[in-house]
């Protein structure tokens, strides 16, 4: 692997993301994208290998200005594009031109780029429809939430995953499609970190499904396998963490009053309205009712993905 | 550890014996990390079951079983029972007699009908014991993996039966020898005399309720305090007989879902030839 082009990488995942390919001797040159200046973006920019840039990838002008600019002359052979609207509040066509169409617009222009050889999307587990009469183990088989109905940061989430999924096999690029677990990490767009903020966590009364989160580690880890590996396809990637929803509310410090379903809507959306809170409950009533984890074996088995850093709970024991 | 946890722990203790105990250290099961399998399982809870679940089998419904010795000590298999009695005390009774009886002890891991998980209190209590909803992926996974399942192919119309039609099995369903030629499992039929008169049903009244399908009329409020027989019969063994291939094969399927209706009607009526009365 030589230079690699990094999207996001003014994020906590994106900046992770960056520090690591430093870390890797293979690396030649990492080239970092994001949408904020350089000087509130990364706060490590003196290693030569690194390069920052500051690029709004919902200009299709400006993105190829990038990728046919320094992209090109620093080799870059590999683009792992992680950034994507994190607030599931973020609705508009704007989100969407930021979720959706900068994807497909940065996967044609890889496609018709001299070095670049493989593309790899960071996605999402809230693709998959999580119901009663649905395995509980989802596997890249698993049907995806194509609800009319579904919000718009899931919606483009689904949007954005099938068109890359749909140009494997007619891109002449390696593509690869990393459908990760939620990171339960400050600055992700977690939902579930969201809703442990509050000082108490209300959830549905006689429900506790089974729940699968992974750390920040192990999303930067599969990313970097993911970049390595010869082969192109679907992956689920599963964090270490797999535990019911009380418990995790219990590891978190945070007292659990369960509640009927029924209030859990108007409870959090007068939070969201009163506190300015991203948790939506809406989006996540399903999965606060049924068990839904990804089966990582083909992620295993191919890229060779076994997560491994735990997250790191507060409340231990 | 949660309070719910500690409050099962707590029953456990006080109601198993050392040798029960003891089982159910010895039970395989896969922790996905917090003592958790991925399916919600926890060897806690399964404790707790049999606690609470062991005066009902042992005082009121006074199980006698036989067969044990073929249930398979290892690698995957299905059980398939006659399912009746309005409130699925035959599905308990039989994941409590599997516990105690097998060699190494496993747990028979319940397929439900979907309505299941979505039920209140009970979808994840039933869960944590092993429990899993009824779709194809689940049943997969777990035999993939080399699990024991429990599987009554009669389904919600079994439990639903009217009193008149008490031993005599429903439409019988394929799904469970599809998957065991898939999966070169071979399935042990299961007959329980008992549970089909253990609570009269006569109606029931189309309204779903929580999930539930619709609402029994039973001349009881409870189940009677029959006497449970149970059979486990000789695996059927499809994966020396069928190919996993053949699982797609519409007449082979057919052909394995008879031999499997067959002989659990055959130790129904062994069953119900050797018992001395519905209480005896």
């Amino acid at each position: 692997m030589s230079g690699v082009l990094v999207t996001g990488a003014d994020a906590p995942i994106g900046e992770r993301l960056v520090r690591t390919l430093l870390d890797d001797k293979r690396v030649s040159h990492v080239l970092a994208v994001g949408a904020r200046p350089l000087e509130q973006a990364l706060p490590f920019t003196n290693d030569r290998r690194l390069t920052y840039l500051s690029v709004d990838l919902r200009r299709e002008r400006r993105v190829r200005e990038m990728l046919f600019g320094p992209a090109r002359d620093l080799g870059v052979r590999t683009v792992l594009h992680t950034a994507m609207g994190r607030g599931a509040g973020e609705e508009g066509k704007g989100v969407h031109l930021w979720n959706v169409e900068a994807t497909r617009d940065l996967l044609a222009l890889c496609e018709r780029h001299p070095t670049v050889k493989t593309f790899v999307l960071r996605s999402y587990a809230e693709v998959y429809q999580v119901q009663a009469d649905l395995p509980v183990l989802i596997g890249e088989d698993h049907p995806l939430n194509l609800s009319p109905n579904a919000p718009q940061y899931v919606r483009d989430r689904v949007e954005a995953d099938l068109h890359a999924c749909v140009r494997m096999g007619l891109s002449p690029l390696r593509i690869v499609v990393l459908r990760c677990a939620e990171v339960l990490a400050p600055g992700t767009g977690s939902q579930l970190f969201d809703y442990l903020e509050s000082p108490i966590c209300f959830r549905p009364m006689g429900y506790d499904p089974m729940l699968n989160l992974m750390s920040v580690n192990d999303l930067v880890e599969a990313l970097g396998l993911a970049a390595h590996a010869g082969e192109q396809g679907v992956f689920n990637v599963p964090g270490a963490d797999t535990l019911p929803l009380s418990l995790c509310i219990q590891k978190w410090g945070r007292p659990a009053i369960p509640v009927p379903g029924a209030w859990m809507t108007p409870l959090y959306r007068w939070r969201r309205q009163l506190r300015g809170h991203d948790f939506s409950y809406g989006m996540n009533r399903r999965r606060f009712h049924y068990s839904g984890v990804l089966d990582g074996r083909r992620a295993r088995d191919v890229l060779g993905y076994v997560p491994s850093h735990p997250i790191d709970w507060p409340v231990s024991g | 550890m949660s309070l719910s946890l500690d409050i099962a722990r707590v029953i456990a203790n006080a109601r198993l014996t050392d040798e029960q105990k003891a089982r159910i250290q010895a039970l395989h099961y896969r922790d996905a990390g917090h003592g958790y399998d991925a399916f919600g399982m926890h060897p806690d809870v399964v404790a707790l079951g049999e606690a609470i679940l062991g005066p009902l089998y042992d005082g009121y419904f006074r199980v006698v079983s036989k067969g044990h010795e073929n249930i398979p000590g290892d690698g995957p298999a299905i059980i398939a029972g006659n399912h009746s009695g309005a409130l699925p005390a035959d599905a308990a009774m039989t994941w409590l007699d599997v516990l105690r009886h097998s060699q190494p002890p496993r747990v028979a891991r319940a397929v439900a009908d979907h309505f299941v998980p979505m039920l209140p209190l009970l979808g994840t209590l039933f869960a944590r014991g092993g429990m899993v909803g009824g779709s194809r992926g689940n049943a997969r996974t777990l035999l993939e993996a080399g699990d024991l399942l429990l599987i009554f192919p009669e389904g919600v119309p079994g439990i639903a039966k009217h009193f008149r039609d008490r031993y005599r099995l429903q439409d019988w369903r394929v799904g469970h020898v599809e998957l065991a030629i898939r999966h070169s499992a071979p399935v042990v039929p299961l007959g329980i005399v008992g549970p089909e008169e253990q609570m009269p049903q006569v109606g029931r009244i189309p309204v779903a309720l929580m999930g539930a399908p619709f609402i029994p009329i039973t001349l009881t409020p409870l189940p009677l305090p029959v006497r449970y027989h149970m059979r486990y019969g000789a695996p059927i063994r499809t994966d020396l007989d069928y190919r996993p291939e053949h699982a797609d094969d519409p007449g082979a399927v057919r052909e394995a879902a008879a031999r499997v209706k067959a002989a659990v009607q055959g130790l129904l009526e062994e069953g119900l030839r050797e018992r001395e009365g519905i209480f005896a």
